[in-house]
């Protein structure tokens, strides 16, 4: 199916198509070569162009739209027991926690947002998935690397180092032979780009060779927003919006194509305007913090997730004290198949955990 | 289609040589195709590609409602058209608030576009239209089947299934409260898997694929007649990204809405599309707006905006939950118990809309008939 995209751009040859032969001589005569070109122009046009009767031409879109479209059906129930390539399967957290929250981990297609204010853990978050990526598929992985773009600062290696050396105390569930064959900083590809050239090279030249080779199934962008920081002022609202829905629509076809969750992350600003409160689903918490970037990035989301700092709260004697180490809160903000709830973690040395 | 060939209006040296090269009924011509048939028979690929569309034209001569613009206008009265009308089902959403607003459901025959900021439950309103419009006619329902185009990969299937036991089961308490024989009839086929099979599910992945898939939509519906809901999630999606050409890009929209417009009343089914919103600046501020431009606002019959109402607070939403997860079964989770019921009214705190979402919002409906 991934190939359709290619199929209508491509130039035809008419005579596979099961066409009346006088259609095949007026498409050849007006120098219609792809099928986007046909369904670009409408009945009427196609009639002028082609000096044809509306049957035919009814005829002609019929076709083509057939030749792209065929076998392209399924019913809910065939999705829902079909386990393979289902949407059953997800990218694990490596915690059970935090996977229960998200009943299964990060969705396989789509582009998945990971917003929060800083040192409230969404790097820690990503470098752990860099790793849970790479585990065998029964273990919530999809046995591929990871490729981490970085936009302003640099790559976090020497706490990816630790957190590869205490993998054996973090993934408990996975048998210690395995977790010793794999070999995790071979599989992580370390991108930058600081400006939004090098970034718009980089998605559709370097991430896609890495892609097409299956070296990859995770793409990390850490993070937006600092794209657009510096180079868009208040007035250039409406290029940063094309720029924005062009990267989401190129990230977004990646991840469908190759069945990549692609995870965003995104810094948050205090809402300025009521607008922008009117804009966010964000209103629950008692922080104010809304992600950057605005509707027109939100529109490209599949799922958006937000990390927060909480200031403890009054706890039971009781309690376990070996939490009073900074607890954050993992949220869900909108996601087509969760409720908006959320749980606890800690950051650990050998990780993210949730907190039962 | 078991029609003899002999029978068809074709030229007779024409049908001598299919009944001698064994070709017995229409379908058979019709399954073998103009390529096949003209190498088998011996004659050019024209000719075999016309006796087969005379062919078609015979066996499907009596269906009625054909689109495409063939032939016959049809004459009545005003009258007519109004009894029509209040004749035609609605798909009830069980959420009374949203029902009332909208006269009764989403209507059949008409286009009705859900617009809203991103999470605010347009996906879900969906997929729940799609496990409504199958609810049986005892209940209330029409009894139909659903085709789901979805653009943006946001259809979950198991989320839907959840949507799906919650009705059964919803309709399996109003049995049980009533007893009656043609309800527990109607439950036995109306179960999760017979509800996941009735959803045609269609992945577009960009507005190419959109238009041919439209383009082959009513020889679908032709072909699946109980369809009585066709929903695009959403219809933006493809059409806000490069495209220089902006009034490519109107054109476009515009044939799509009156093939759908078609669609919805040759076939006598709900047309549900789903828009986002985007930003339109104002001289001194800024508003939301549904995407995709003036001339679009023409296309649907019925817009529904979905905000978020920001005068509720954290502090109501937390309250609800915590009623909620006391009432019964205080182990469940008060999440499955307040979305299995899907779209509900909640009393006694407020009149606005619960939506699956579950986050506090209002609803504006800006209807254009």
């Amino acid at each position: 199916m991934c190939c359709s995209a290619r199929r209508c751009n491509q130039e035809m040859n008419w005579e596979q198509f099961d066409l009346n032969p006088k259609v095949v001589a007026a498409l050849k005569k007006a120098d219609i070569k792809s099928i986007k070109e046909i369904l670009n122009l409408s009945g009427a046009d196609l009639q002028r162009l082609m000096k044809l009767s509306s049957a035919d031409i009814q005829c002609l879109l019929k076709t083509v739209s057939h030749a792209l479209r065929r076998n392209s059906m399924l019913t809910a129930l065939q999705l829902y027991q079909d386990h393979l390539t289902s949407q059953h399967q997800k990218l694990s957290l490596g915690c059970s926690v935090l996977d229960n929250l998200l009943k299964g981990g990060i969705p396989l297609e789509g582009i998945t947002e990971l917003a929060g204010e800083s040192s409230a853990g969404k790097t820690q978050i990503s470098l752990q998935l860099c790793l849970c990526v790479q585990y065998p598929y029964k273990y919530g992985g999809l046995e591929s690397g990871a490729v981490y773009i970085c936009t302003e600062d640099i790559f976090p290696s020497k706490r990816l180092q630790q957190l590869i050396e205490q993998q054996r105390k973090m993934r408990t569930d996975v048998p210690a032979e395995i977790i010793q064959k794999i070999k995790f900083g071979n599989s992580i590809f370390v991108e930058h780009a600081a400006d939004l050239d090098t970034f718009h090279n980089c998605i559709t030249k370097r991430i896609s060779l890495l892609l097409t080779r299956g070296m990859v199934r995770l793409v990390i962008i850490d993070s937006l927003a600092a794209l657009f920081r510096c180079e868009f002022g208040a007035s250039d609202s409406v290029t940063k919006a094309r720029y924005l829905q062009t990267f989401g629509a190129q990230l977004h076809s990646l991840s469908t194509r190759f069945r990549t969750p692609i995870l965003c992350i995104n810094q948050v600003t205090d809402a300025v305007s009521e607008l922008e409160a009117a804009q966010g689903s964000c209103s629950v918490a008692d922080n104010k913090a809304y992600p950057a970037l605005g509707i027109t990035w939100a529109n490209q989301l599949l799922m958006r997730l937000m990390v927060s700092r909480v200031p403890q709260p009054e706890r039971s004697p009781g309690a376990a004290s070996h939490h009073s180490g900074s607890v954050r809160t993992l949220r869900v903000v909108f996601a087509p198949h969760l409720p908006p709830s959320f749980r606890y973690y800690t950051v650990k040395l050998e990780g993210v955990k949730g907190i039962k | 289609m078991q029609r003899d060939v002999g029978s068809l209006p074709l030229a007779p040296a024409l049908r001598a040589r299919l009944i001698a090269a064994g070709f017995q009924t229409a379908q058979e011509l019709l399954e073998t195709g103009p390529c096949g048939l003209s190498k088998e028979i011996g004659i050019s690929k024209e000719e075999a590609l016309e006796a087969l569309q005379v062919v078609r034209q015979e066996c499907h001569g009596g269906a009625a409602g054909t689109a495409g613009g063939s032939g016959a206008t049809r004459k009545c009265t005003a009258l007519e058209l109004l009894e029509e009308e209040q004749a035609q089902g609605f798909i009830i959403t069980f959420c009374s608030a949203l029902d009332n607003i909208l006269g009764g459901g989403v209507q059949l025959t008409k286009i009705t576009e859900i617009c809203g900021a991103p999470g605010v439950g347009k996906t879900q309103l969906c997929m729940q239209l799609a496990v409504d419009v199958q609810i049986p006619e005892c209940f209330g329902g029409v009894a139909g089947e659903a085709v789901f185009i979805d653009t943006e990969g946001s259809f979950m299937v198991e989320r839907v299934a959840d949507i799906a036991a919650a009705c059964v089961q919803h309709c399996q308490l109003i049995a049980e409260a009533h007893q009656e024989e043609d309800h527990l009839k109607a439950l036995e086929m109306f179960s999760l898997e017979s509800i996941l099979s009735h959803i045609y599910y269609f992945r577009c992945r960009d507005y190419i694929e959109l238009l041919a898939q439209v383009y082959l939509l009513p020889d679908f519906l032709s072909e699946h007649s109980k369809v009585r809901l066709v929903v695009v999630d959403g219809i933006a999606f493809p059409f806000r990204h490069d495209f220089e050409d902006l009034s490519l890009r109107t054109r476009l929209l515009n044939g799509l809405a009156q093939q759908l417009i078609i669609i919805a009343n040759d076939h006598k089914s709900a047309v549900v599309l789903t828009n986002q919103m985007t930003t339109r600046i104002g001289q001194s501020q800024s508003t939301l707006v549904p995407a995709l431009g003036e001339s679009w606002g023409h296309a649907a019959t019925v817009r529904l905006i979905f905000h978020w109402d920001n005068s509720q607070r954290a502090g109501l939403w937390r309250m609800i939950l915590e009623a909620q997860k006391n009432e019964d079964n205080p182990s469940r989770n008060s999440w499955q118990r307040y979305t299995n019921h899907r779209v509900r009214r909640s009393q006694p705190y407020h009149i606005t809309l619960h939506l699956m979402a579950s986050e506090m919002c209002s609803l504006q409906l800006s209807l254009r008939m």
